[in-house]
């Protein structure tokens, strides 16, 4: 609130004595807003992010504007790990600046600003966000780490992207928990030879609270999809984690066990995660019923969920009394 | 809306519940007021405020102030007036939003109509409608808009507006099946009872281009929603086009229910509920297909919006809206009601076939037109002109009537005071 449009206190013991004056005077005074940025995603993993020139517009015989730029800052302990973005008139009277898939952008949450000039930089908020080429988003063949950015509103309602880099990913499709265990679909991206890598390669569940302990599933290769393209061949997998064997480690409490697809030769594995859309949280959205297993210590339920990194783990843990 | 639309600039006052929160009345108020702001002098006055900055935009050249202020720790705050604690006598108890009303709304609300010196006063629900009835000084045209219907009212209610509707110029609905309504069951005799939709901008992004496999549906997930229906219904489009899904847009009471229902089917894989979006125009165009299977839509606003982002949406034909929106097997599809076979047919009918799918929604993007604001202001404008008119050519009338109608007000104003003095003891 700005000390404009504060009406003066009314003092403790004025209660009762008709209450505050002239409310129908009173106008809105606000602070000026903060920049907005709107912002296209294309299909590549590059985000365009357009908006409003402070003040009346860009002026051209103004050279100060051409100083603009878009600031990322990661959040984190590392305060100098900062993106600086050009931000250019677009020709239409805003101001752009483009994040080409190209541009490497470690993994993480990035806070984003506006600088004008020598200025501080200012946080901005969210516009508009035009996403839909990140729904159901197919990256094409390559090795190199596949880029995938979600901007979103933080709670506070500000702008800050989520930023994922691997090389191989192991992208997570339909899953199909049942009692007995968890199947899972999914498409390996960013290796050379995708079924290669494929061939004898196991899914490896590590339960986070002891390093070391490993429980592992087959791999079996699938077709594609009758829908997808055809360079796609070769690149989809499954695997059937066995609850059991999980539920076997169990004392109670929570198990997390975090799912790594890892190629039969020792090379790097990939984490199993989900990134290949425009949700930038899938815990909420892409959730799974837990079901009850069988655990020597107690009754207990499994179910797989997406970590706040959408990553794909399998969590043990109490069974809830039946309600009723 | 045209600039030369004779009848001058006019003076529009809106009065609205709470133009800082969210939902369509506020929305609709919002377009409405910032598109006439182009031509006339417009203001959205907000009983009241409990926030710094609206939620959305009232627009650039709309005036927005409010009566009284519920913002929390500042220093303007009046929750804690003792005038706010004793229970409203104007508004009617038997309007839905009666208990946030109090002898303070009473009052300054009352003082806001005493003085209101524009040329037309728009109440926006049904509350505050009865004030502008019985409270506005003579001279502004007095327009009670209804954003939801007569038969969805209680009776009591529906007793509350019968005796003092009849002191509008004018009663408007959102469809054209609820002005039937009203004026079947509402005497009002010169009174003008007109249906004119809500309005619903042009989106910002691109319209769907219809080749995404994706339903959308929209809405606070309330029981009427019916959004069970659709999951179910969805199941059996799942069934045969797996390729397929559905995500649904919202937040509400329904949500562990609804979660529940998707866990029971199976159906997590093509089943999602997405949360809630604001704006939801980039959420429509990641879709191919709306859905609505609503058990009642008074008006049937995201059935639009879908629409002007180029999707045909396929409703339920719940009464209010639906029918009046969508042109069946032009533009969108209509099915029965909470028949799950009926509404995956329907869905399937658009999923089976992309050269359907993409004629009706272009066809949708097109007739959807008539919903922009400027349209749709372009029809207040109208109705108000006439009314300012009517009002200055009869104004002799309209003073007999104002003194006729000024000792009925001292009557009233009686045994409210003999009212107040029996709560006071």
């Amino acid at each position: 609130m700005t000390p404009e449009d504060r009406t003066p206190p009314v003092p403790a013991n004025a209660a009762g004595s008709g209450g505050p004056t002239t409310p129908e005077e009173s106008t809105i005074v606000s602070a000026p807003a903060p920049p907005r940025a709107d912002c296209i995603a294309d299909s590549a993993g590059g985000l365009t992010f357009d908006l409003d020139a402070p003040g009346s517009g860009p002026d051209p015989s103004e050279p100060g504007h051409w100083t603009a730029a878009l600031v990322l800052r990661r959040r984190g302990d590392d305060e100098a790990e900062e993106v600086r973005l050009p931000l250019a008139p677009d020709g239409e009277g805003r101001l752009r600046a483009v994040l080409p898939s190209t541009v490497a952008l470690p993994e993480g949450r990035w806070d984003v600003y506006a600088a004008f000039a020598d200025t501080e930089p200012r946080r901005l908020v969210p516009g508009l966000a035009d996403l839909r080429s990140l729904v159901d988003r197919r990256p094409g063949p390559s090795t190199s780490p596949l880029a995938v950015r979600i901007p979103y509103a933080t709670k506070h309602g500000n702008l800050s992207l989520r930023s994922w880099l691997r090389a191989p990913h192991a992208e997570a499709g339909d899953l199909h928990p049942d009692a007995s265990g968890l199947t899972a679909h999914g498409r390996l991206h960013r290796v050379a030879d995708p079924a290669a890598w494929l061939a004898d390669a196991v899914v490896e569940a590590r339960l986070r609270r002891a390093p070391g302990l490993v429980v592992t599933a087959p791999v079996t290769r699938e077709k594609r999809a009758d829908d997808a393209p055809a360079e796609e061949d070769g690149q989809d997998f499954s695997f059937t984690l066995d609850y059991a064997r999980l539920a076997a480690e169990w004392r109670g409490g929570l198990d997390v066990w975090d799912l790594w697809l890892c190629p039969a030769d020792g090379s790097e594995p990939a984490r199993l995660a989900r990134l290949l859309d425009d949700v930038v949280d899938k815990q909420q959205v892409f959730a799974y019923p837990g079901l009850p297993v069988d655990a020597e210590y107690a009754p207990a339920q499994a179910g797989p969920y997406y970590t706040t990194d959408n990553d794909l783990s399998v969590r043990i843990e109490e069974r809830p009394p039946v309600a009723g | 809306m045209s600039a030369a639309n004779g009848w001058g600039r006019m003076h529009i006052s809106f009065l609205i519940h709470n133009a800082y929160g969210i939902g369509g009345t506020i929305r609709t108020t919002f377009n409405l007021a910032s598109t006439l702001a182009e031509q006339h002098d417009v203001e959205v006055v907000s009983v009241f405020r409990h926030r710094e900055e609206p939620v959305f935009s009232p627009g650039g050249k709309v005036r927005l102030r409010h009566l009284v202020d519920l913002r929390k720790g500042t220093p303007g705050y009046e929750g804690d007036d003792p005038e706010y604690e004793r229970p409203a006598a104007v508004f009617p108890a038997t309007e839905g939003r009666y208990k946030q009303y109090s002898a303070l709304t009473d009052r300054r609300i009352a003082e806001h109509l005493r003085t209101l010196d524009s040329d037309v006063v728009v109440g926006t629900r049904p509350g505050l409608n009865v004030h502008i009835a019985q409270q506005a000084r003579r001279g502004p045209v007095r327009v009670g808009q209804e954003h939801l219907t007569l038969s969805t009212h209680s009776q009591p209610l529906k007793l509350t507006l019968r005796t003092h509707y009849p002191r509008l110029d004018a009663v408007t609905t959102v469809t054209e099946a609820d002005a039937a309504t009203y004026r079947k069951l509402m005497r009002l005799p010169g009174v003008r009872v007109e249906a004119v939709p809500n309005s619903i901008p042009a989106p910002a992004v691109a319209p769907a281009d219809g080749t995404g496999k994706w339903v959308v549906a929209a809405g606070r997930l309330a029981p009427a929603k019916r959004y069970d229906v659709l999951i179910r219904a969805f199941e059996k489009v799942v069934a045969e086009r797996p390729d397929w899904k559905l995500r649904i847009y919202g937040a509400g009471a329904e949500r562990a229910k609804l979660r529940a229902l998707i866990d029971k089917r199976g159906l997590y894989n093509h089943v999602f509920l997405m949360g809630p979006a604001n704006p939801l125009d980039p959420e429509w165009v990641k879709g191919s297909i709306g859905a609505v299977t609503s058990s009642l839509e008074s008006f049937g606003m995201t059935i639009v919006e879908a629409m002007r982002c180029g999707l045909p949406v396929v409703s339920t034909d719940c009464p209010h809206g639906p029918g009046e929106i969508i042109d069946d097997g032009v533009d969108g599809l209509l099915v029965p009601v909470g028949k799950t076979d009926k509404i995956a047919a329907g869905l399937l009918k658009l999923i089976n076939d992309d050269e359907l799918r993409q004629r009706m929604g272009r066809a949708a993007l097109a007739s959807s037109a008539r919903f922009d604001p400027a349209e749709v202001a372009g029809r207040y404008e109208r109705l108000f002109g006439d009314l300012v008119a009517r009002g200055s050519l009869r104004g002799s009338l309209h003073r007999t009537r104002g003194a006729l109608l000024s000792s009925a007000f001292r009557t009233s104003d009686a045994s409210r005071s003999a009212l107040r003095r029996v709560r006071a003891a």
